[in-house]
């Protein structure tokens, strides 16, 4: 059957002009056309999600603006219990909101469900798939799910698996699977409806550094290919590596958003660490003071928070040199979105350090 | 370990089994629910039957019928599920522990044997108090009460050794909870639910065969009939003879696995 | 900005049909029951086993009431009660995708939630099938009358599906609500009074005055009726009509109970 004519997924009007073109019995088709659309592809406000009531009332989501825009990666960052879980959840229409709105590729999580499900693809934390399945029947029920016609089905699922490496493996069954492997197929399911917009669910953890990598890459290259990705991890570096822009949450509240560099920049001056000769330590310690505040070292060093920040280096080595202080060793330590994390939370996220 | 202290670890061990089982309710619910509701069912169902006069010779009414059965059930359903705890115990590392305690080692599993007849006094007291007060009454008094106590405690004896030995040597509750089915089947195809004498062909042979038919028959015998020797033979002495020999079972599955750790 | 939305958006999106998801959902069922034969086999054992057990221990008493086979008094209750064992499958199948997380698979997929709740339904009767002929089988062998003829067995399938689908959409409704492994539990408990406070064991009139009082409202005798007709006489509209209301009346409230049951999922 031919398709038929397609709608504008936020223009009603053009909708039903169009539907009065669409002959008896002929599938309507959305074609999804959003770049008339001024909105972002994620955008939530105010967003709260409660659990329980009375006493127990857990406010999970407390009050969260968020906005992702078009072709970036988003990093939303928390501790377990954070809230970022649920704020996932929300967007994903598996919750409803309690209080607040949330927009997805434009449309309403809340009443537009079904056209926000549409649109997006989810990887969930801990890769749900049905063990007793092989990784082609899991492609074609998702197929199924998303309405895919067979003969659609056949070409894009063989050229999901090999995407993701997983041709070889395709007929065993994902109870086989090595973690990495769960994870790529997941990757792959989500991506039979080609979302415009993919939620990854703490995607690595519990990945080995290798297949940490190799996920890495290929979210790059769906993102250069030009889906918009809102990440949730618990890494640091992850999210370091990855993300354009970052949220920390933390007790339901986003506390920081932004680039992560400018993040790190507020958090504080770059620390220059340097080793002298034991009767020049006085003289150095005179001239570092001028590029900002001392900070604590241990014995025989210095260390100066540079209030210029790291492109004060080079001065402070001149001035140092033409003083005659002779310099054996240095070190410059910039900021880490780990001391973002503990700035921003009063605490520094467990694994931090993977 | 001088067999003094063996006594004493098994009574501990038993009041801390005992403890442990009354501690979770939701455990032992079925093993009271169901026995009492298939009476309750039975009596409702098969009153009609009672009124036969050929009934008569088995027992006054169907209630009376049914009280050795559900006895039978209760104790049989409730042995199983502390064998089940047993297994779950040993799938979580349990003898491990147990080799780094003082404990001698037989009264691990005597100890739990000694729970399951304690519980079994409890429960078939308060079954026999129901059913009293729904109507039945004990043909041999006193003595067949003491009777249908005492046999219930050694039903439990033996169950519990056969199950228990199941789940040393099985070490999965799994294996336990899918033995269950064949005491089930054990028991439809005895007089536990139905007198023996009604059934036909096959499964009247079977029944005649079955060991149960002849514990609970002795155990309706307290019940229904003037006391005589056969009650306690077969209520009392089948049971124990299965008893031993599961205890038996269970010891040397017991020593097998801890030979392997 | 632009360019990427455009480029990643420029797809055809396509409509899910309802039907083809119950069908893959259906077809999933049966995956499973293949893979793992293990679960599937005690649903086909025990139904035969209680059939076998019933007629030979319980024979006696409905012989006296007046029915020449054991048979054609128990095979429509057994056929009915392993139909409703599916219920469990679907309370544990459930619980098990809930807790992988596969069920939110399912939740996010752009289909009507209906799909979601008929699925795992037609997979129970799909499952159920088997048990169900089985019994059947065994009763033939066992020397069970049908003076109803080809009806008689089309009654008995049919009350046993009805069944299979009202105690899967109750199991369904439970465990949403639930979310844990006691839903299974409380389905079956709810499936075994329904069952045995009916005329499953003696006829009415067989009854003393407190069980008669509950048999005689409880639905499940009107279905008992409706599948047993065909085996004890012939097929007649008097003894079906009741049992169809008793089964569409069972059908909606447990449907409407699983469905508000997903619903509630969100909120």
């Amino acid at each position: 059957m031919l398709p038929g004519p397609c709608r504008m997924a936020p223009s009603t009007f053009v909708t039903e002009r169009l539907s009065r073109l669409a002959r008896p019995g002929q599938e309507f088709v959305e074609c999804n056309i959003v770049t008339t659309s001024p909105s972002a592809p994620i955008v939530a406000t105010g967003l709260v999600r409660h659990f329980g009531s009375g006493d127990s009332l857990v406010r999970a989501v407390d009050g969260v603006d968020l906005q992702v825009e078009a072709g970036e990666i988003f990093g939303f960052l928390g501790p377990n219990g954070a809230g970022k879980s649920t704020t996932v959840r929300v967007l994903t229409t598996l919750l409803k909101p309690s209080a607040g709105s949330a927009t997805v590729a434009g449309f309403d999580v809340a009443t537009q469900a079904d056209k926000v499900r549409r649109a997006i693809g989810v990887a969930l934390q801990d890769a749900a798939i049905d063990p007793l399945m092989t990784g082609r029947e899991l492609l074609d029920l998702q197929s199924v799910l998303y309405g895919i016609p067979k003969s659609v089905a056949t070409k894009r699922g063989p050229e999901l698996l090999e995407r993701v490496g997983l041709t070889a493996a395709a007929d065993r069954r994902v109870g086989t699977y090595s973690g990495g492997m769960r994870r790529r197929l997941d990757l792959a399911l989500s991506l039979v409806h080609e979302p415009s917009v993919l939620f990854l669910d703490e995607p690595t953890t519990g990945l080995d550094p290798m297949s940490r990598l190799t996920l890495w890459e290929e979210v790059r290259r769906l993102n250069r290919e030009g889906t918009t990705v809102l990440l949730t991890t618990q890494y640091l570096e992850e999210a370091d590596q990855l993300a354009d822009r970052i949220a920390i949450i933390d007790h339901g509240k986003i506390v920081r958003q932004g680039v992560p560099r400018d993040l790190k920049a507020q958090v504080g001056s770059p620390t220059l660490f340097i080793d002298v000769d034991g009767e020049h330590v006085d003289m150095a310690r005179g001239i570092l003071e001028r590029f900002g505040d001392l900070r604590p070292t241990s014995e025989g060093k210095l260390g100066v928070g540079l209030a210029q920040g790291a492109e004060a280096v080079a001065s402070v080595i001149r001035t140092l040199d033409e003083a005659g202080v002779h310099v054996r060793h240095l070190e410059l330590n910039e900021p880490s979105l780990d001391d973002v994390f503990a700035e921003a939370t009063g605490y520094r996220l467990e694994g931090a350090d993977q | 370990m001088s067999s003094g202290s063996a006594i004493l670890h098994t009574a501990v061990l038993t009041r801390r089994s005992v403890r442990g089982r009354l501690r979770q309710p939701a455990a032992l619910t079925p093993s009271f629910v169901f026995p009492l509701f298939f009476a309750a069912l039975g009596s409702a169902s098969f009153s009609r039957i009672a009124d036969r006069p050929d009934f008569a010779a088995i027992a006054p009414s169907f209630l009376n019928y049914a009280v050795a059965g559900a006895i039978v059930q209760g104790v049989l359903f409730a042995s199983t599920s502390a064998a089940g705890d047993l297994a779950t115990d040993i799938e979580q590392g349990f003898f491990e522990r147990l080799l780094a305690s003082p404990v001698t080692r037989t009264s691990i599993l005597l100890g739990r044997l000694g729970s399951a007849m304690v519980v079994a006094v409890v429960q078939v007291t308060i079954f026999l108090a129901i059913f009293l007060a729904f109507g039945a009454r004990i043909e041999t008094g006193v003595i067949g009460f003491i009777g249908l106590v005492v046999a219930g405690a050694l039903l439990a004896l033996a169950m519990s050794g056969l199950m228990s030995g199941l789940a040393i040597k099985s070490g999965s509750p799994e294996v336990v909870q899918g033995a269950f089915p064949m005491v089930f089947a054990l028991m439809f195809l005895s007089s536990a639910f139905f007198p023996r004498q009604y059934m036909t062909g096959w499964y009247q042979d079977v029944a005649t065969w079955n060991p149960m038919s002849h514990v609970v028959e002795g155990m309706q015998g307290f019940m229904n009939q003037p006391l005589n020797v056969d009650q306690f033979l077969r209520a009392w002495l089948i049971p124990l003879g299965i008893a031993l020999a599961a205890i038996a079972f269970g010891l040397r599955s017991l020593n097998k696995r801890l030979a392997a750790l | 900005m632009n360019t990427a939305t455009t480029s990643a958006t420029t797809s055809t999106t396509y409509f899910t049909r309802p039907s083809a998801v119950v069908g893959a959902l259906v077809r999933r069922t049966m995956l499973r029951v293949r893979r793992m034969p293990s679960a599937f086999v005690p649903s086909i054992a025990m139904p035969v086993f209680q059939l076998i057990a019933f007629s030979g221990a319980f024979g006696a008493a409905v012989r006296f009431a007046g029915i020449a086979n054991a048979m054609d008094w128990y095979v429509p209750l057994n056929a009915i009660q392993g139909a409703s064992f599916g219920a469990m499958g679907v309370s544990f199948g459930l619980i098990n995708d809930m807790q992988t997380g596969f069920f939110d698979r399912l939740l996010m997929a752009p289909t009507r939630r209906w799909s979601l709740v008929v699925g795992p339904i037609a997979g129970s009767i799909a499952r159920a099938a088997l048990p169900i002929l089985l019994v059947i089988l065994v009763g033939f062998l066992g020397g069970m009358n049908v003076p109803g003829g080809p009806l008689a067995i089309v009654m008995v399938i049919v009350a046993a599906a009805g069944v299979s689908t009202t105690a899967s959409a109750f199991a369904l409704g439970l465990t949403y609500r639930m979310r844990n492994m006691g839903a299974a539990t409380l389905t079956q408990f709810a499936i075994f009074f329904t069952i045995f406070l009916s005329t499953s064991q003696v006829p009415l009139s067989s009854m003393a005055s407190w069980l008669h009082a509950v048999a005689r409202i409880n639905p499940m005798t009107n279905v008992l009726r409706l599948a047993r007709q065909g085996l004890l006489g012939d097929v007649t509209w008097d003894q079906t009509w009741g049992g169809l209301v008793a089964l569409a009346a069972m059908l909606a409230l447990s449907g409407w109970f699983a469905l508000s049951g997903l619903k509630s999922l969100e909120k």
